[in-house]
């Protein structure tokens, strides 16, 4: 434990009291709960990009595509809206899984060993695949990418439409190309507009992290359910009892903190992009 | 064999726990629409104290993830049970996940709720505030007859949101509370499903399905009261949402 290595006058300066919660909060099953924040935070930044990348490209599909892939993006947009974020998150990785073995099972399985099966999936043992932590933290990350791309191309499709029209037509008189105009003048105004939304967005994505430990992650939700669960040791005796709601207490000020932060960013971004612009200030909320 | 008697199976199955979740939501829902009135006048209040624990309570329960907040609050009551439920014997009706979710959804969507309503509130023209002042009416009847018909409709098209959100984040519901007899949810059921067969695609793609046009429906319900609301309007607004937008 961390704490023995403190100077005995320092553990008689502070007294048993304080000596004892220092080493409860700095055991390694502690230490561990600390350390899982990082999946938590690497799949909000992940979601987030891949969101964002995601959302941007069906934008811009659904106003300007061609006729059978703007469907396509309305549909997107639209259905995965109207769905739980959490049924597809759920769905995302089992889905994702189940393909890539039947594309396997196509390869490995021989009618001899698709006859043994008795198991509805996968096709034959052979074809099982397994992921590791770190890939079904990826798939996690892809997913809530997927989920809120629908919600940021909703956005961002809004805001695409939002910039004058003036503008654009003034860039094309310049002699822009489409796509000059589209990277140059569309997307660039568009994100005053955008930024609110987008602000929303990301707050849903970093609430929606929460849900990691539903795909077998060991993130500081699992670990705050099994630390706050009543302990016994038989070394010690009874530890605590079912202290649960504290641990989450503590996730909730974490994420409250996370937003708290977020907001503030967000306010000195939004004062950034509007820099330079004659706007009127009702038409950002 | 039809092969599409799965599809219909599965929709058949789904159809009582789909009743479910549409029970936790319109449970939630009248709490959540009574106490957001009463935060956003807390949040609007001049009394320090009030204004203080009202913007507190909203910015608690809209910054924290809905999933965690049913941890907290269900694990929260469960500490109680020893000392108090039990002994009042209550813990029967406290810990019943069809009084404990729509509990905990209430006091999610309360804070959400209070929210629009206090963004809506802030825009009520000053001017109509004072011409009811001069008329001499009480604050009560200023609140009731000039503050809240304006409220309310400029709030109802996010309400409307926040209500679709509602009903979606009841999905999450079971995750944590316990299921008691056949009371399962539509997440739940395609769970138990889905272990059956590994059939992802059908067994989530039924409980989608039932989301989505639960959704729509509420969006349809939710647009017909705005319609009554804007009755009095020369061209009656319609708001954002209607099919054209969703396939066009």
């Amino acid at each position: 434990m961390l704490v023995d290595w403190l100077p005995q006058g320092l553990k008689d300066a502070l007294g048993p009291d304080i000596v004892f919660w220092l080493g409860y909060f700095t055991n390694g099953k502690h230490l561990g709960w600390y350390a899982s924040v990082q999946y938590t935070l690497e799949a909000m930044v992940l979601g987030a990009a891949v969101a964002l990348v995601l959302g941007l490209v069906a934008a811009a599909i659904r106003n300007s595509g061609p006729l059978p892939l703007r469907w396509l993006a309305a549909g997107y947009i639209n259905v995965v809206r109207g769905v739980p974020d959490v049924l597809f998150f759920l769905f995302f990785p089992i889905a994702f899984e189940q393909g890539l073995e039947w594309i396997l099972s196509t390869q490995v399985c021989t009618p001899a060993t698709l006859a043994l099966n008795t198991g509805q999936w996968p096709p034959c043992d052979a074809a099982n695949i397994s992921f590791t932590k770190d890939q079904y933290l990826i798939l996690a990350g892809v997913s809530l990418g997927i989920v809120y791309g629908a919600f940021v191309a909703n956005v961002i499709a809004g805001a695409l439409r939002a910039v004058p029209a003036g503008q654009l037509e003034a860039a094309r008189a310049y002699g822009m190309s489409r796509m000059q105009v589209l990277v140059r003048i569309h997307i660039r105004q568009m994100w005053v507009y955008a930024l609110p939304g987008l602000s929303n967005v990301w707050m849903s994505i970093i609430k929606a992290t929460s849900l990691l430990s539903l795909l077998q992650i060991m993130d500081f939700v699992t670990w705050a359910q099994r630390l706050g669960a009543s302990n016994f040791s038989k070394a010690a005796g009874l530890v605590h009892d079912d202290w649960r709601w504290r641990y989450y207490l503590v996730l909730l000020i974490f994420y409250i903190v996370v937003t708290y932060i977020s907001e503030k960013v967000f306010n000195v971004l939004g004062a950034r992009v509007k820099r330079g612009m004659a706007l009127a200030e009702q038409n950002l909320t | 064999m039809n092969p599409l008697a799965p599809l219909f199976h599965d929709i058949e199955v789904m159809a009582w726990p789909a009743v479910i979740n549409v029970y936790f939501a319109a449970a939630a829902i009248p709490i959540g629409f009574v106490f957001a009135i009463a935060f956003a006048l807390g949040k609007n209040s001049s009394n320090l104290l009030i204004n203080r624990l009202s913007r507190g309570y909203i910015y608690f329960f809209r910054g924290s993830p809905f999933f965690i907040q049913l941890f907290a609050f269900y694990s929260l009551v469960l500490a109680f049970n020893i000392s108090t439920w039990k002994p009042l014997g209550l813990d029967w009706f406290v810990l019943h996940p069809l009084f404990l979710g729509p509990a905990i959804l209430g006091l999610n969507t309360t804070a959400y709720t209070a929210e629009i309503f206090y963004g809506a509130l802030l825009t009520v023209p000053k001017g109509e505030i004072e011409a009811a002042r001069a008329y001499g009416m009480t604050r009560r009847q200023r609140f009731w007859s000039v503050t809240w018909p304006h409220l309310i409709r400029l709030a109802w098209p996010a309400y409307t949101n926040e209500v679709v959100f509602l009903f979606q984040a009841t999905a999450l519901v079971y995750f944590t509370l316990p299921v008691v007899g056949d009371q399962r949810d539509l997440m739940n059921t395609a769970e138990v499903l889905f272990q059956k067969d590994y059939n992802v695609f059908l067994h989530f793609g039924v409980a989608a399905l039932y989301f989505l046009v639960i959704s729509l429906a509420i969006f349809y319900l939710f647009s017909l009261i705005y319609k009554r609301l804007m009755r009095h309007m020369p061209q009656a607004a319609t708001m954002k949402f209607n099919l054209r937008r969703v396939f066009g």
